[in-house]
């Protein structure tokens, strides 16, 4: 164990953490772009740049929910695997934080898993807030 | 203008955007809302939702990197932070109570002093080393990583770790007040306050900065800001340009990171202050 300990870092697991999840996250970005693109899409659809007075164009999530929705339709909503992607993305750095809080508690650093335990709270907390406000 | 043709020059331009973003510790928003907006005419709102994207993603590609080599510091990352995003917090309820043009107009002077010191560090490769803070070692904002540009070990620790803290918080504030990002300030805050190395200043900022996007990146989803077909390019582009930003940044000097830095400063400041008086340029 503690050989394992003193080859541990804690920085290579949120760096792979990072790493994996900014993967994966446009790694679905890329599967949705190529599903909408064999369906057609950026021949048959014209991009709005603008936002409309009222409702949202297609593309434009704004929930979870309405992603998973798009993800069981059948034939599936190629957006919403894209989307899936951002939200992969969006998360990925409060993963990290929350994967270095059992990270530094092993390490026996009480200190860093302590603060790390803070700034989890934090980022949900914000998180939770901004959510709430619209 | 077509989505293909669209798609393609967004891409292009979010990898410039990650790329300075890496080795500058910015999210690119900066770079990227200008452009979308002037020059694609993206609406405001969609280039913000695609800038909050580019942020997380320059930071997640970037720090993965620099937390490898040692050139960003987690531990330095997670305690300022907690600043940071107190700061945020509280400038978040403090906004439309406090007159916004006045602190433009301070932070705009602020940071016109920044850049005084900027040019007058121009030449200091590394800062000059000084007795260890107290609060430094009990903390253990410190560290080392090899230059591959000096080719060899530099340690380093945090000075001033109090006005740094403070000016963490600060930016915290005028994040949360004026709805900007604080990367400049973050980067500036342990350049010139905490005496850190530049290179490790704008990594552990790149770290950082991801963390903040990512406590209000649900806001912006919520209102409906983030739209897939803007995002996505950006996303891609930008994570493209932070692994080559960060393979140009490790070889980097101190001092050329430094003046690359300068004008975004300079360009903060005027903004700011321009915006503080209340001025409309064409």
């Amino acid at each position: 164990m503690s050989a394992l300990r003193s080859t541990f870092s804690v920085e290579q697991l949120v760096a792979r953490v990072l790493l994996a999840g900014g993967l994966l996250g446009i790694a679905l970005v890329l599967l949705g772009l190529g599903l909408y693109a064999a369906h057609g899409g950026f021949h048959h659809h014209v991009l709005l740049l603008n936002r409309p007075p009222a409702g949202n164009p297609p593309g434009v999530f704004v929930s979870v929910r309405q992603v998973l929705d798009g993800l069981r339709r059948r034939p599936i909503e190629p957006l919403a695997v894209s989307a899936l992607g951002l939200v992969l993305l969006m998360v990925t750095p409060v993963v990290a934080v929350a994967a270095a809080v059992p990270a530094f508690w092993w390490m026996g650093d009480r200190r860093y898993t302590i603060i790390a335990a803070v700034v989890l709270a934090m980022l949900v907390l914000s998180a939770t807030l901004a959510g709430s406000v619209h | 203008m077509s989505i293909t043709v669209f798609s393609i020059a967004v891409l292009a331009t979010s990898i410039g955007a990650g790329a300075v973003g890496a080795i500058l510790g910015l999210g690119g928003g900066i770079l990227l809302i200008p452009i979308l907006t002037v020059f694609y005419g993206v609406d405001l709102h969609y280039a913000m939702g695609a800038s909050i994207v580019s942020v997380i993603a320059t930071s997640s590609g970037a720090a993965a990197s620099y937390l490898r080599t040692g050139l960003s510091n987690l531990r330095l990352g997670l305690f300022l932070v907690i600043a940071t995003i107190t700061g945020a917090l509280v400038g978040a309820l403090l906004a439309g109570v406090v007159p916004v043009r006045v602190l433009e107009l301070i932070l705009g002077l602020a940071l016109s002093y920044s850049a005084f010191t900027t040019v007058k560090q121009l030449r200091d490769e590394l800062p000059e080393s000084l007795p260890d803070h107290p609060l430094a070692l009990r903390f253990d904002l410190g560290g080392s990583y090899h230059d591959l540009r000096l080719q060899r070990e530099v340690a380093y620790r945090a000075q001033r770790v109090v006005h740094g803290f403070a000016a963490m918080f600060g930016a915290g504030l005028l994040s949360g007040m004026l709805g900007i990002g604080s990367g400049a300030f973050k980067v500036l805050a342990m350049d010139y306050l905490m005496r850190l190395p530049m290179k490790v200043s704008t990594a552990t900022s790149n770290f950082m900065i991801g963390l903040t996007a990512a406590a209000s990146a649900s806001i912006y989803w919520s209102r409906g800001d983030i739209h897939t077909l803007i995002a996505a390019p950006v996303a891609i582009g930008v994570l493209v340009g932070a692994y080559l930003g960060t393979t140009l940044m490790a070889r980097m000097r101190n001092t050329t990171v430094r003046k690359l830095f300068l004008p975004i400063v300079v360009y903060l400041a005027l903004s700011m202050i321009v915006r503080g008086l209340g001025l409309h340029l064409p």
